[in-house]
């Protein structure tokens, strides 16, 4: 039992599993990114030289900071993110629950921001304390859409909560066949570009502006965290999505190629629109979510209970 | 042998009145002796089925299972304050409060016991009396007016309460002056005019929109000591309890006033942690929070669903720990520093971190993080709203459904607020002003310290320790199924496998261990003291984003606080009476003729 929670936790579908997963997906997203300027972009294990490389450089810790905050931050960020990756890959994967369900689920994603920010302001840094401020305002834009996102799938399997009966639910007919499903994706995708910092919502991290807010003080082995934390999440939130709208994966034959291309879709989808739009300023962002996505996503819902 | 049902009154009641007389180091010891033997009655009543107190052959007290679990809770959150209070008061208030201290924890816990009306009526009135009291040891200037304008909301809704009882009293004309044993359904409008009284001196007592506007002008002006004991913990456990009674064994409410409470409920969170948002004072902050937090109460009870009822009567429990500790530790700040203006500080958690970390640990908490306690009562809440929402009319579902959207909301709102309070007060660059402030002393932070213990624990061991323990057998006797989970979530296994992968990143950090301390990097400017930001002005896009804007400048203005239409009203029915008086003896006769005219016109 306990040897089987670790090997879920640290082999397959946790850490290992997303973690290289994730460092080759990022390697996706800046390829693609490159292609989109015109430039030849980096090699496939970029990466993993990356995370190595920082592995083995100095950590600079600001005298006045709360030391043990800003240590344990990206950490516990870290395991955060490979809780949510095991228990959405559980589900995914082998139909089984981890220990949590959907509403779980949507408080341990809102740990990772709780994370960064307090990691960032544990510093004293000004430009972290102004991303750290606009990292929380985005959340609150987010979250309000989000909740309304997880509610579609949950009134449509008929009240269910946990993971493994959503996608049992969807067994005959994935939610994303219905009207409120594909509004609930795309609300729900628009929620995890914003959830992953991606543009137009890399407003808290603003590298060009406020030199990656949060993160700014950070540096050596903590920093290499954060960037893989940051490929984890490109993994999990799109597996979310799957989840909540695309059924689970079924590992036979042609099943596999499904699984991926639900999977593919999603990704590629976060590229595009990562690509092709500028950064928005937060006010914007902030009514983006509160008075376009939210009453749309709440539509959706309204269809959700009616049945369509 | 002795009574001790009875103890738990008359003991904090005779070492009130006797503290009067001591200096003030005495009224220390007796009071701890005094706190420290109140567990024992305590620990009795676990073993007890059922105490009773009889006086003159009339029930006066009686603890079943509710009220052991509220009984429970006034002790222990009077025990943590207490220790707090060792070392915190200056002499002046030091005197006083030691009075006020035990007499509130008697009349508390006689409120919570009593199943007599007039037993019931005089507690409640003097728990009023003792709020209104300690609200005038405030350290600011208008404290007064503010503990007058609790008194006014407080007290004035006793006469509801009265209302209410004596309504009881007439509709069940054979339970006598008997409580909570009833049972009524709410049919015709005598039922329901006693249902409303009481539901408004509950609400008022907790303070729940539209009822709530005391709270956070006590919150600010009186002792943070007094705050986290009365309005933050005593005075919550009190209106909830009688609102999870009203509900439950007084009467039998449908699907319609469900609906009703619930949406009160999310109307009260999402309503004032909007107003906490903007804050400027901490204590006020915490205030509108207070507030907040019972909505999710509201919500759970008045839901009508087993599992929300129990993960509201959990959320009582949890507010309980976690508001006290918010309050003390931002009590600890402020005895060092000052001030409990947030503009005002910053970067005070290196300096006190001892004070740091509960108010880190609180304040994930009420956000309702994963694994605190927090958590796991809105978990428990959200479900039952789930559960109740499936066999309704569609209508009827997306209306419950948007409280819950509200409560979940609510809680993301939660958690910007008290990161902002974080960083105002703990985060940031430090301040020059504030390089020679000390930690908390021992005794404050050993209370803070105890409750986030607390809180870790009854989120780690929640089915164990206030489910199982406190909150089942309280369903059980008032006849309720045990609730079945929707959902799944093992707190223990989940903090567990956070830590499990977070150990391994640790043991790569220590082992690689290459690192440097330094300045704070500006692009190569100088780090001084004008580069920092508050935090206060965080949520100023929220605050000027079309329409909360024009809510937010009504609500300063006091568009909807009940208690100051009221004042107006009265202030404009006094200067319209003043009119009448002219001074002129022929205008006297005029009224008092036309007074007989009227009065014979309605005799006739």
């Amino acid at each position: 039992m306990i040897l089987d929670n670790l090997f879920y936790l640290f082999v397959f579908p946790g850490f290992l599993f997303v973690a290289v997963l994730g460092l080759l997906v990022g390697w996706v997203d800046r390829k693609v990114s490159a292609r989109f300027q015109f430039r030849v972009g980096p090699p496939v294990l970029q990466n993993f030289n990356d995370f190595f490389k920082l592995l083995g450089k100095q950590t600079i810790i600001v005298k006045d900071s709360v030391k043990s905050l800003f240590i344990a931050a990206p950490l516990l960020a870290f395991g955060t993110l490979c809780l949510i990756a095991t228990m959405v890959g559980m589900a995914l994967f082998f139909e089984q629950g981890f220990h949590g369900d959907l509403l779980v689920l949507m408080y341990l994603m809102m740990v990772y921001s709780v994370m960064l920010v307090l990691g960032g302001i544990s510093t004293g840094n000004v430009y972290s304390s102004i991303g750290a401020g606009r990292e929380i305002k985005l959340l609150l834009g987010d979250e309000l859409v989000f909740i309304l996102v997880c509610l579609i799938p949950i009134v449509k399997s008929g009240y269910a909560v946990n993971l493994e009966a959503m996608i049992i639910a969807q067994s005959d007919g994935m939610f994303i066949g219905s009207v409120s499903g594909v509004i609930g994706l795309i609300a729900g995708l628009l929620c995890i570009q914003a959830k992953m910092a991606l543009r137009p919502f890399d407003i808290a991290e603003a590298e060009t502006e406020i030199v990656e807010g949060p993160l700014m003080e950070y540096s050596g082995p903590l920093l290499a965290f954060w960037k893989l934390n940051h490929h984890i999440m490109y993994v999990a939130y799109p597996l979310v999505l799957v989840v909540l709208f695309f059924g689970g994966f079924n590992l036979q034959g042609i099943g596999i190629l499904w699984a991926v291309l639900k999977y593919l879709l999603i990704v590629v989808l976060m590229i595009i629109i990562k690509n092709t739009n500028p950064r928005l300023q937060i006010d914007n962002a902030l009514k983006f979510f509160w008075r376009v996505l939210a009453p749309l996503a709440f539509i959706g819902l309204i269809l959700a209970v009616l049945g369509v | 042998m002795i009574d001790y049902i009875l103890l738990l009154v008359l003991l904090p009641v005779i070492v009130g009145i006797v503290n009067l007389f001591l200096p003030v180091v005495l009224q220390k010891i007796l009071n701890s002796a005094l706190f420290i033997f109140l567990l024992y009655p305590v620990y009795l009543l676990f073993y007890q089925s059922q105490w009773t107190f009889e006086w003159m052959g009339i029930l006066i007290f009686s603890v079943d299972k509710l009220s052991l679990m509220m009984v429970v809770s006034i002790q222990i959150i009077s025990l943590i304050v207490y220790i707090f209070l060792l070392k915190s008061l200056t002499r002046v208030h030091e005197k006083i409060f030691m009075v006020y201290y035990p007499l509130t924890v008697a009349v508390c816990n006689a409120a919570v016991m009593s199943v007599n009306s007039w037993a019931l009526l005089i507690a409640w009135g003097l728990s009023g009396i003792f709020l209104f009291l300690v609200g005038l040891m405030g350290t600011q200037e208008n404290n007064s007016e503010s503990a007058k304008k609790t008194m006014l909301i407080v007290g004035g809704s006793d006469v509801l309460l009265i209302l209410g009882l004596v309504l009881l009293r007439f509709l069940e004309y054979s339970n006598g002056w008997q409580l909570w044993k009833i049972g009524m359904p709410l049919e015709g409008e005598l039922a329901r005019v006693a249902f409303v009284s009481l539901l408004i001196a509950a609400f008022a007592k907790a303070g729940v929109f539209p009822f709530h506007t005391w709270m956070p002008d006590y919150s600010k002006t009186t002792l943070t000591e007094g705050v986290a004991f009365l309005p933050a913990a005593l005075d919550k456990l009190l209106g909830i309890y009688l609102l999870a009674r009203l509900v439950t064994s007084v009467f039998v409410i449908g699907i319609r006033m469900n609906l009703i409470l619930m949406s009160i409920g999310a109307f009260t969170i999402i309503a004032a942690v909007m107003m906490a948002l903007i804050q400027h004072n901490g204590k006020k902050l915490l205030g509108y929070h207070a507030v907040s937090q019972v909505g999710y109460m509201v919500l759970g009870i008045g839901s009508g669903s087993v599992l929300a009822f129990a993960g509201g009567l959990f959320h009582l429990l949890n507010n309980v720990l976690y508001k006290t500790g918010l309050f003390l530790s931002l009590g600890s700040v402020e005895k060092q520093t000052g001030t409990a203006d947030l503009d005002d500080m910053g970067g005070l958690g290196n300096k006190m971190f001892l004070a740091f970390l509960p108010a880190l640990i609180a304040s994930l908490s009420i956000s309702g993080i994963p694994p605190f306690n927090g958590f796991f009562s809105k978990w428990m809440i959200y479900q039952g709203i789930l559960e109740f929402a499936k066999d309704l009319t569609a209508g009827q579902q997306l209306w419950a459904l948007v409280c819950l959207i509200l409560a979940v909301f609510g809680s993301a709102l939660t958690l910007a607020s008290f990161l902002k309070f974080l960083h105002t007060i703990f985060l940031g660059k430090p301040r020059e002003k504030y390089k020679d402030v000390k930690d908390a002393p021992f005794n404050q932070w050993l209370a803070t310290g105890i409750i986030s213990l607390l809180c870790v624990g009854t989120g780690l061991f929640a089915v164990k320790m206030p489910l199982e323990s406190l909150i089942y057998p309280a369903m059980k006797e008032m006849g309720m199924a045990l609730p079945v989970w929707l959902g799944t979530y093992s707190p223990l296994l989940v903090f567990g496998l956070i830590l499990l992968a977070f150990i391994p990143g640790m043991v790569l950090f220590l082992l690689i261990k290459n690192i440097r301390y330094d300045e704070i990097y500006l692009g190569g400017m100088e780090a001084v003291e004008k580069f920092r930001i508050s935090g206060t002005g965080w949520y100023n896009e929220v605050r000027n984003m079309r329409p909360l804007k024009g809510i937010y400048t009504a609500a300063e203005l006091k568009i909807f606080d009940l208690y100051s239409w009221l004042k107006n009203i009265a202030k404009g029915l006094g200067k319209l009476l003043s009119l009448l008086h002219m001074g002129q003896l022929q205008f006297y006769n005029l009224w008092i003729i036309i007074g007989a005219m009227v009065l014979f016109w309605m005799m006739k």
